[in-house]
């Protein structure tokens, strides 16, 4: 399952989705709204590239890794500290595939899928900058 | 002619979702944005620098496709265009 949504998922459903024959581990990664001083964070992304983005993130780490199964659900919409924001599952025979694999997912999602995260806090909302390599300068 | 121009992100709030500008033939990418941002200081600010070149940090997409900001004055726009304009991206 890939999607870009408003709507929570049910983690432990995705997980015994993930078992498939082979399956030796699994690896979930579950990006949280952490409280930082924030009442909530908005999240927008441009959909369209985002999801096709998505969809070939998971089939490269796929072929990397020899993974047996990569669910990727991103969340958009407003969201309350400790809510989910990025859910990752990913499947494969041995550990070290499964942690990589999920690992290699975060960070190419990080470093270039077109969603943004916007802190709101008493004070209004600040937008944050991300982990990207477009040089310093950023307006706020 | 007729070209889709979305912006998010805090483009988004300083110059709107998503409009459609008609554009006259050779309008080059910054040309047309600058089109959009003449008349909001902010918002160009955000986008361009001093000699009005997009600022390196902006990323420009055609067509679901990025742009290379160093040949974006010779890219020309065609009819039915979408164009994206967006800040850095914080995903994840």
């Amino acid at each position: 399952m890939i999607a870009i949504q408003t709507e929570d998922v049910d983690i432990g459903n995705l997980i015994k989705a993930a078992k498939k024959h082979g399956t030796g581990a699994v690896v979930v990664f579950d990006g949280i709204v952490r409280d930082d001083d924030i009442t909530e964070m908005e999240l927008e992304a441009y959909e369209d590239v985002a999801t096709k983005e998505l969809e070939k993130i998971a089939g490269d780490a796929t072929e990397r890794f020899n993974l047996l199964h990569v669910d990727i659900i991103h969340r958009i919409g407003r969201l309350s500290v400790g809510e989910n924001i990025l859910i990752i599952i990913v499947s494969a025979g041995h550990r070290e595939e499964a942690y990589r694999g999920s690992r290699y997912i975060i960070e190419a999602i990080k470093a270039g899928v077109p969603i943004w995260k916007k802190e709101l806090t008493k004070n209004g909302g600040r937008w944050v900058p991300g982990d990207h390599g477009h040089g310093s300068g950023e307006p706020r | 002619m007729n070209v889709k121009v979305r912006f998010f992100a805090r483009f988004r709030e300083l110059l709107g979702t998503e409009l459609i500008i008609e554009v006259a033939e050779q309008t080059t990418l910054p040309d047309l944005v600058k089109q959009i941002t003449q008349k909001n200081i902010e918002g160009h600010q955000a986008i361009f620098d001093e000699y009005g070149h997009f600022r390196e940090y902006v990323i420009v997409m055609r067509n679901a496709r990025r742009v290379d900001l160093a040949d974006a004055g010779e890219n020309i726009v065609a009819d039915g265009d979408d164009i994206a304009v967006f800040p850095p991206v914080a995903g994840g």
